[in-house]
């Protein structure tokens, strides 16, 4: 551990005591029956920390074995990162029954899309594979959350205050760590003791968002089902609504060609 | 890695933590969806000043004062003729919102949506907006069609009512379905 800087040191336990700080909190106010998946997220973060010192103090921070086993416990917890995600999707589009079944087709292919390709044209060696494997699954990540936001925000729907605090902070945490990834996989051996600032620095301005986010207990964030109508209303109106749409664009379209006819 | 693969990669980063803002803002504020939200209030719309915009149009009107103005008048009518036309452009686009607004409140109530129906309706709406700028651009600088610009206007007015009659049978609908649901508990 003498080998690691100081300022590292007290970053890492800076994110370690306010990860500790939040998940008290968690267990408090009984928030883990809302968010079990965000609430075993945190957990692992925090095994992953443990397991890190005892790593780092066994095997030294510069071997490969102490290398191995920090990626691989980083891989469960980006994993873990990813149910959570899931969770915090579904809190805000699962109970809309219709559009959640049509964003999960959909960000699951964009997600895929993002993580196949990613991983095709970022791999250079295998010594960074496993960077790029963790570029592909955060920017996966973002980009599930960023979909579903522009879901939540194109149909309208409500987004609890805190759920919403939880979503952005995920998904700030996956574009940084995606933008930290891409320039130390290019400025590797200038900028490896920065990547740890600035991924921990990351780290802590979003463990900060969620400790402000929840602070209220479980009973305030119950959100109210919403009265669904039958398939059959959607069957009925949705195609009539596009055929007007359409002999409206249509009637536009006219109106466009007459425009640009004119001498 | 890939130069250019790289170049696109930090912009993607960059352009989704800019995505991310834009879609979380105001996310909160957006009201709930129920049979008593704000997704069924009504635009004002501007059928009920049909009469007076196609009178303000009618180019019998403009050959009239053309004849009997003198020289500044018919400038002042077209120029007048071009703000109305404007104003009615910003009414079409509002009945449109309107009704792509209620269709997406019956998708969200909806327990099955159809992403072909979906992806239609968002490729619609951003051929009509794109169109409905590049006109309002053509109209600043040049004449205006009249025949073409009524009949788009009517069809828009049209689609709202129709629109706005189905969602309050729809409405009724809901009601008497709660107030059966209300004797059967009853009974």
């Amino acid at each position: 551990m003498l080998e690691l800087p100081t300022f590292t040191l007290v970053t890492w336990g800076l994110a370690t005591a306010l990860t500790l700080f939040l998940l008290l909190r968690i267990f408090l106010l009984g928030l883990y029956r809302t968010y079990p998946l965000f609430t075993l997220y945190l957990g692992a973060n925090l095994l992953q920390t443990i397991i890190g010192v005892y790593l780092y103090q066994s095997y030294g921070f510069r071997t490969i074995y102490g290398y191995r086993m920090g990626w691989t416990t980083q891989a469960f917890v980006v994993m873990v990162r990813g149910l959570a995600t899931a969770e915090i999707c579904y809190r805000i589009l699962g109970k809309f029954k219709g559009i959640w079944a049509l964003a999960v087709r959909l960000l699951v292919t964009c997600g895929g899309i993002v993580l196949i390709s990613t991983l095709y044209f970022g791999i250079r060696s295998y010594q960074l594979a496993v960077i790029t494997l963790d570029m592909s699954l955060e920017a996966s990540i973002a980009t599930w959350i960023v979909g579903l936001l522009l879901f939540a925000r194109y149909y309208d729907v409500a987004v609890e205050r805190e759920t919403g605090m939880i979503g952005l902070g995920l998904g700030l945490l996956s574009c940084c760590k995606l933008l930290n990834d891409l320039v130390f996989e290019r400025y590797v051996q200038a900028y490896l003791n920065s990547w740890n600032y600035v991924s921990s620095a990351a780290f802590i301005g979003i463990l900060l968002l969620w400790t402000w986010a929840l602070r209220k207990p479980a009973a305030a964030y119950t959100a109210t089902e919403p009265a669904l109508n039958s398939a059959q209303v959607y069957q009925l109106l949705i195609p009539q609504v596009n055929r007007k749409l359409s002999a409206l664009n249509r009637q536009l379209s006219q109106f466009w060609r007459a425009e640009s006819s004119k001498p | 890695m890939n130069v250019v693969f790289y170049f696109v990669a930090v912009a993607a980063g960059l352009a989704l933590v800019g995505l991310l803002f834009w879609a979380v803002r105001g996310a909160a504020q957006r009201k709930s969806f129920d049979h008593n939200s704000g997704g069924l209030d009504n635009v004002p719309s501007p059928v009920n000043n049909m009469a007076q915009i196609r009178q303000s149009m009618d180019p019998a009107d403009f050959e009239f004062a053309k004849a009997k103005g003198g020289r500044e008048l018919p400038a002042r009518l077209r120029r007048e003729r071009r703000r109305v036309t404007l104003l009615y452009l910003v009414a079409i686009r509002k009945d449109f919102e309107h009704s792509l607004r209620v269709a997406r409140f019956i998708a969200v109530l909806s327990p099955e949506v159809s992403s072909s129906q979906e992806y239609e309706r968002i490729r619609l709406a951003m051929i009509f907006r794109w169109r409905l700028q590049v006109i309002k651009i053509r109209l600043i600088l040049g004449l205006i069609p009249q025949p073409q610009l009524t009949a788009l206007w009517q069809m828009a007015a049209s689609l709202a009512m129709q629109m706005e009659e189905t969602m309050a049978k729809l409405g009724e609908r809901a009601a008497l379905a709660a107030e059966l649901a209300l004797q059967s508990e009853k009974q």
